[in-house]
Order: C-alpha cells, then sequence, then structure tokens
C-alpha cells in the first residue's frame, strides 16, 4: 500500500483517472452479464411488452436439450483440436525462425502480419481457399469426385473451421513465444551442446522447459479465446451447417437469439458458457500454473 | 468546437425536424435489383410532393431487419414503418409492437387484395394486420435452350415430368438437370400448400396457439425423401454441390437447367439470359394425383410500428397509399418480378400496350398460381417462432441429404423440435389471443 500511496498523493485522482474505463467496463461488460442473468430465469417476449418468471425453467428447458450437449460437445472438440493446433504450429514456427536458418529474419517479420486481419475477413479468404471446385481441393475433386465439399460434408467443415482458426491464430502466439526464446540467454545452448545435446534434446529439455511461463500464457489465452472468437469464421465460412455440424455453443447462442427471438434461452445459454469458461481458466491456473516456474 | 457552435448545431437539428416537411423512416431487407427499386420509388414519393419525407434505410436482409427492429423497438429507437418477412407474421401479431394497417387507414379498399396475400396477413375476423408490399410466390424456371439441347421440347409441368427430363438431361451429359437450395419455404411450405397438404394442426395454426406440426406424416415426407433420392441420382443438385454454390446463381449462369425460384428473381433471370437462353416461367410442378391449390404469397409487407406521433402516422399513411398506386406497383412489378397486390393493377396491366411484355411474364403466372382453389390449409402459415423452425427443418434436412440420417427421421426430429418451439411461444404469450 505505501508504495501506491507515494505514487499517487492525491487520494481521489486515481480513482478518477480509472472511472472512464471502469464505467466502459461496467457499461459493456457487468451490464449485458447482468441482464443475460436476470433474462435467463424469465420467459421474455422478443418486442418487450411482457415477461414472466419462470425459475429453473429455461435451465431445465436447455439442459435437457441434444441440440445443447451437442454444441457443447463441438466446442470442445474444437478447443481441443483447434486451440493445440493454435500452440503448437506457431510453437514450431517460432523455434525454427529463432534458429540462425536462411530466411528465419524475413519470417519473424512476415509471421506476424496475419494479426493484422480480421476474423470475417480471414473467413471469406478460407471459403474460397477451401471451395470444392476453385479452391486447392479442387485437383483432388476432379480425381475422386465428391472426396472434399465442405458444403455437404459437416466434417470437411469442420476442417475448414479450424484451419482458419489455426492460421489466424499464428501471429500473436508466433510473437509471444519466440519472445520467450529469444531471451534465453545463448549460453545455456552452447552449454547444452557442449555436453553433446543435439538440436532435438536442446529443444526438449532447454527451450521448452524455458518458455513455459509464455507457453501457458498461450494455452489459456488460447482455450478460453477460442470458444468466442470462433463466432466470425463460422459467420463466414458456414454459419453453422451443414446440418449444424459447425453450430459450435456462440454461433448457437447467436442463432437462437437473433434469428430465433429466443432470448431467455440464449441468456441461459450465454450464462452457462460463460460458467464453462471461468471453470475452464479456474481450472488451468489450478493444475498448470502452478507448476511453472518463472524464476530464471 | 465550442460550447457555442454546440448550441447552434443542436437548435438547427431541431428547427430542421420541425420544419414543414414530416421525416420518417422506412426499414427494408432487400438487396440488389430489388433494393435499386425501393430506392426508386422513395425517391419517387418525396418528389411528388413536399410535405413528407420519407427516409428508406436498407439493412442487407429481411432476418436482419427484424433482429434490428426488435432491439430498436425495446431501446424506443424504431422506424415508423418497417417491412416484415412472411414467417414473422405470427410473431408481430402478438408483438403489440405495430397497429394493424386496417385500423390505421379504414377506408381504404382492402377488398381489392387479391385473396393470397390477404389471407397470409389478415387476422380471424378478416383484418389485413399489414400492407403486403413485395409479394412474390414459388414458381418453376426452366432454361429452355439446354432443355431442348437434351431433347425435350415440352416444359415440364408435373415432378413426374421433371425427373423425366432430368433423365434425358443427364444422359445428354448434362451436370446439373434440377437445382435447389432445400430452402423450408421451397420445399415444404409451397410444395405443402399447392398440393393441399397441412403443416401444422389447427389449420397450421389459424385456429389456436395450440397447433402441432405434421410434416412428417403428409405427403410432403415422400416428396423430401425423393429429393434425396433423386440427389443420389444425380437428377437435384443442391446449392453446395454447383460450381456457383449458390442456387439461382449457378441457374442464371446455365449451369443448371431447372430450378424452383420466387417470382422475385425473374428480372434477375431474364437479364442474365438475354442473349445465350430461352426462360420459361410457370406455376410450381405438381404430383400427376395431386389437385392444384393456391401457393403462399411470399416476400413481404409492410407493418406501422406503435409509438409515434400523429404527424409521422399521417406521413407514412401516404406513403403506403403512394406504394398502392397502379402506377408504381406496375414499376416495381416490371422492375423486380414481384407481383402485383391489388386486382385493378392486374386489370391495368391486362389493358395497357404491354400486356404481353415479359417485365410482366411473372405477374400473371404469380397471381394465377395464388388464386388457385384454397383449402383452410392454404391460407397460410400461422405459427410462433416460426423462422427458428425454418432453421431447424434445415438443419435436420441437411443431415439427410448428406446421408446421416434418412429423410423420415429428419422430418420425425424436424416435428419434435418444432413442437417445443411452439409449446414455449404459446407459454410466452400466455393468456394472449390470435388477433
Amino acid at each position: 500500500m505505501s508504495l501506491e500511496s507515494s505514487l499517487f498523493s492525491h487520494r481521489w485522482l486515481p480513482l478518477l483517472l480509472a472511472v472512464p474505463l471502469m464505467s466502459l467496463i461496467v457499461l459493456f461488460f457487468y451490464v449485458p452479464v447482468f441482464q443475460a442473468f436476470y433474462w435467463s430465469f424469465f420467459l421474455e417476449q422478443p418486442f418487450g411488452g411482457g415477461s414472466q418468471f419462470v425459475g429453473l425453467q429455461n435451465f431445465e428447458r436447455v439442459l435437457s436439450d441434444p441440440e445443447f450437449w451437442m454444441s457443447g460437445w463441438r466446442t470442445i472438440v474444437f478447443m481441443m483440436t483447434a486451440s493445440s493446433l493454435a500452440v503448437v504450429v506457431p510453437l514450431m514456427l517460432a523455434v525454427a525462425a529463432d534458429r540462425k536458418i536462411g530466411m528465419s529474419l524475413p519470417a519473424r517479420n512476415i509471421l506476424v502480419w496475419p494479426k493484422g486481419i480480421a476474423g470475417a475477413s480471414i473467413g471469406v479468404v478460407f471459403a474460397f481457399i477451401f471451395n470444392p471446385f476453385v479452391g486447392i481441393m479442387a485437383p483432388l475433386n476432379t480425381m475422386f469426385p465428391g472426396l472434399w465439399n465442405p458444403g455437404i460434408d459437416g466434417t470437411d467443415a469442420f476442417i475448414t473451421l479450424v484451419a482458419a482458426h489455426v492460421w489466424s491464430g499464428i501471429p500473436f502466439n508466433f510473437v509471444i513465444l519466440l519472445a520467450g526464446l529469444r531471451s534465453i540467454p545463448h549460453t545455456m545452448y552452447q552449454a547444452a551442446a557442449m555436453d553433446g545435446a543435439g538440436p532435438w534434446r536442446r529443444i526438449f529439455d532447454v527451450q521448452l522447459p524455458l518458455i513455459l511461463p509464455q507457453l501457458f500464457l498461450t494455452f489459456v489465452l488460447e482455450f478460453t479465446e477460442s470458444i468466442t472468437s470462433v463466432f466470425a469464421l463460422i459467420d463466414t465460412i458456414t454459419e453453422g451447417g451443414p446440418g449444424g455440424s459447425t453450430t459450435l455453443l456462440v454461433y448457437k447462442i447467436y442463432v437462437d437469439g437473433f434469428s430465433g427471438y429466443d432470448l431467455s434461452g440464449a441468456s441461459t445459454q450465454t450464462v452457462l458458457l460463460m460458467i464453462f469458461v471461468v471453470l475452464l481458466a479456474a481450472c488451468q491456473f489450478v493444475f498448470l500454473g502452478r507448476r511453472i516456474n518463472y524464476e530464471r | 468546437m465550442n460550447r457555442f457552435t454546440l448550441a447552434a448545431a443542436a437548435a438547427l437539428m431541431a428547427g430542421a425536424g420541425s420544419a414543414q416537411a414530416t421525416n420518417f423512416e422506412f426499414w427494408y431487407g432487400n438487396t440488389g435489383n430489388v433494393e435499386v427499386a425501393i430506392k426508386a420509388q422513395c425517391e419517387a414519393f418525396n418528389g411528388a410532393q413536399s410535405q413528407h419525407k420519407v427516409n428508406c434505410v436498407g439493412q442487407g436482409s429481411y432476418e436482419v431487419a427484424m433482429q434490428k427492429a426488435i432491439a430498436a423497438y425495446r431501446a424506443k429507437n424504431h422506424p415508423v414503418l418497417i417491412q416484415f418477412f412472411d414467417a414473422g407474421t405470427l410473431d408481430l401479431m402478438l408483438s403489440d409492437a405495430v397497429e394493424p394497417v386496417q385500423d390505421l387507414m379504414p377506408d381504404v379498399k382492402w377488398d381489392n387484395f387479391i385473396a393470397g396475400t390477404r389471407a397470409y396477413y389478415e387476422t380471424s375476423g378478416g383484418k389485413l394486420f399489414a400492407q403486403p408490399y413485395n409479394s412474390s410466390t414459388l414458381l418453376f424456371y426452366t432454361n429452355k435452350t439446354e432443355l431442348e439441347k437434351a431433347g425435350v421440347t415440352q416444359t415440364p409441368t408435373s415432378w413426374e415430368e421433371i425427373i423425366e427430363a432430368a433423365r434425358k438431361l443427364k444422359a445428354a451429359g448434362h451436370a446439373c438437370p434440377f437445382v435447389t437450395d432445400g430452402d423450408t419455404w421451397r420445399v415444404l411450405e409451397q410444395f405443402s400448400a399447392r398440393h393441399g397438404l397441412p403443416i401444422a394442426t389447427k389449420h397450421n395454426g389459424y385456429d389456436g396457439l395450440d397447433a402441432e406440426y405434421v410434416i412428417n406424416t403428409t405427403f410432403a415426407a415422400k416428396h423430401l425423401a425423393n429429393l434425396v433420392d433423386w440427389r443420389k441420382e444425380g437428377l437435384v443438385r443442391l446449392a453446395a454441390d454447383t460450381k456457383a454454390g449458390n442456387y439461382t446463381a449457378a441457374f442464371n449462369a446455365g449451369e443448371c437447367a431447372m430450378m424452383e425460384q420466387s417470382s422475385g428473381s425473374y428480372a434477375a433471370a431474364a437479364k442474365a439470359f438475354e442473349g445465350k437462353y430461352e426462360l420459361t416461367v410457370n406455376m410450381a410442378p405438381m404430383y400427376k394425383s395431386y389437385e392444384r391449390h393456391n401457393t403462399f404469397v411470399g416476400g413481404a409487407s409492410i407493418y406501422v410500428m406503435k409509438g409515434h406521433s400523429k404527424d409521422e402516422i399521417e406521413a407514412a399513411k401516404a406513403f403506403l397509399d403512394f406504394l398502392r398506386r397502379p402506377e408504381q406497383q406496375m414499376f416495381f412489378t416490371a422492375a423486380t418480378g414481384y407481383v402485383p397486390v391489388t386486382t385493378d393493377v392486374l386489370d391495368a396491366i391486362a389493358k395497357s400496350d404491354e400486356a404481353n411484355s415479359p417485365k410482366y411474364a411473372t405477374a400473371k403466372v404469380g397471381v394465377e398460381s395464388m388464386n388457385q382453389p384454397a383449402t383452410p390449409d392454404t391460407r397460410g402459415i400461422r405459427l410462433g417462432f416460426y423462422v427458428q423452425f425454418r432453421e431447424v427443418f434445415m438443419e435436420e434436412t441437411q443431415k439427410a441429404f448428406a446421408g446421416q440420417q434418412t429423410m423420415q427421421v429428419a422430418l420425425d426430429n424436424t416435428k419434435k423440435r418444432g413442437d417445443q418451439l411452439l409449446r414455449r411461444f404459446e407459454q410466452t404469450y400466455k393468456g394472449k389471443q390470435l388477433p
């Protein structure tokens, strides 16, 4: 406490300076969250004009709906595949870019560029890249007709989504991981090499343990963010189809709430999703976070 | 900007608002050449008089327009006039957010509206809730040039003939004889209506909120199962099977030879075909053993929203009057392919020099289709949360087309999930009566 008060001698000034940001957070985060909680206990008419308290009925309805569990399951599958790949792929790239190999310097720069592209734009581009008639799979399709069609086959659509997500996740995770790798003193590699450790051995025994804090950060952010950030991709690439095969929870909430005017059901699912994300982050901190040593 | 200029600007804006012309907003959802036609009508209205000024705002799609209207209404920031699509009818009727047009304008000759469009938007007492605007219905389009190349000289009129023609096309090496997107409106609603089949009990919900879906037991189930088989045979293609990725685009580009589509697509198809192919439009096909009934009106109608000043309502009424004028309807029909909504316009077209002009081709056949003998099951669809039902139907049937489940299972699931929607709607509007 003493440190803070010596920096800010004025008592109200720091609070005052924080007010604009705090009010934005309240307005755009806490108020909607409260609203969602509130509506999840009511049956709300779309145009207003009447809502009735129904207790836990919305939760009963949502939790007994197989569609909710299916989309929840898809969310978890997506999280496990897309998020893991979105960390592992940049990790490989970062390890390569960190080494003194040809093109590693320009690569460090170029690999960051996709960060500047909005999710929706990435979606439009990937929908084109994976188009069964003009995309990269088109030659395969002419050899084996019907092999690849994300518009009909749910698995193909899911793969397209994962690929787009991994690609969009590369820049940020790459920067974090590369920064971690660059901060490892060179003498460590030299010492390891002197002891006879080959390149692979050095990666697993020196580099990976030393960038655990960065890895942990990217994993936590990826896992929690993949749940919501995938929305833009789904909306532009698959719109949840075909046959609901890419309707992840975040998209289902949107469709139920905005296309179906089911404000209560969408709110209830929002509450459940929020609880899930908080629990997920908590688990990561409890089970993984403790094992990480931030001191070097 | 200092305080004085701010105050001056505010005063100026307030002044402009209260000046002679009453400004009001009209939201619509169409895009493309339909949007161009809507904008032209707005400009014509503003140019024809100086008392009122309409500000027409495009929202990108019917669904988005409705989403925004809900949000705007809750925020008390909604437009005076808004175009809503057919599927939202019951949601709006019970919303208490709109004023029935027939109450607002009792002097208009509402009987003038053709029966098919009236039935969809009127209350059980026969009162029109909204003014039908861009009305369409389902028609059958063929690429006559491609059909003739494959040796089909007579345009098919029944499903049996379509499939026969499709087999000939396929034999001639055509990759896409018949194309559809499997949309609920096209393959279920319009099919059921013209075959006289109910979609739900209680005459599709007209007789009460406690209706239940019956789509899995009617002949529509057989037709949908046929579509799956025909797709396997290579006669029917889905939008995702086509190079264009969009079935209307696939037809317009000549990739596919036949399609069922709204009359509102006529202008675009005719333009795309110009100089390349010959286009035919007819009433949507029947199974031979069934008698033809009317098709539903599709497209959208204009609602007057509550909570506006008297001046704004008067201005909105003037705009609605303007849109009903025969010359405006004729302009809109010619520009888009949507059908006229009042009988006097049909007469006016028949009497005009251009009665047989292709730009009025859909008017005659579209109205004829909607004027076929009606039954209590072909008035329209009055089911709650119907927009969401359409999504459920698409999701389940897509699984059937992909081979993950049979069409019967898909329809059984659709019925089950649809009934849950209806029960929740009933509960949401507990104590309310169908108007």
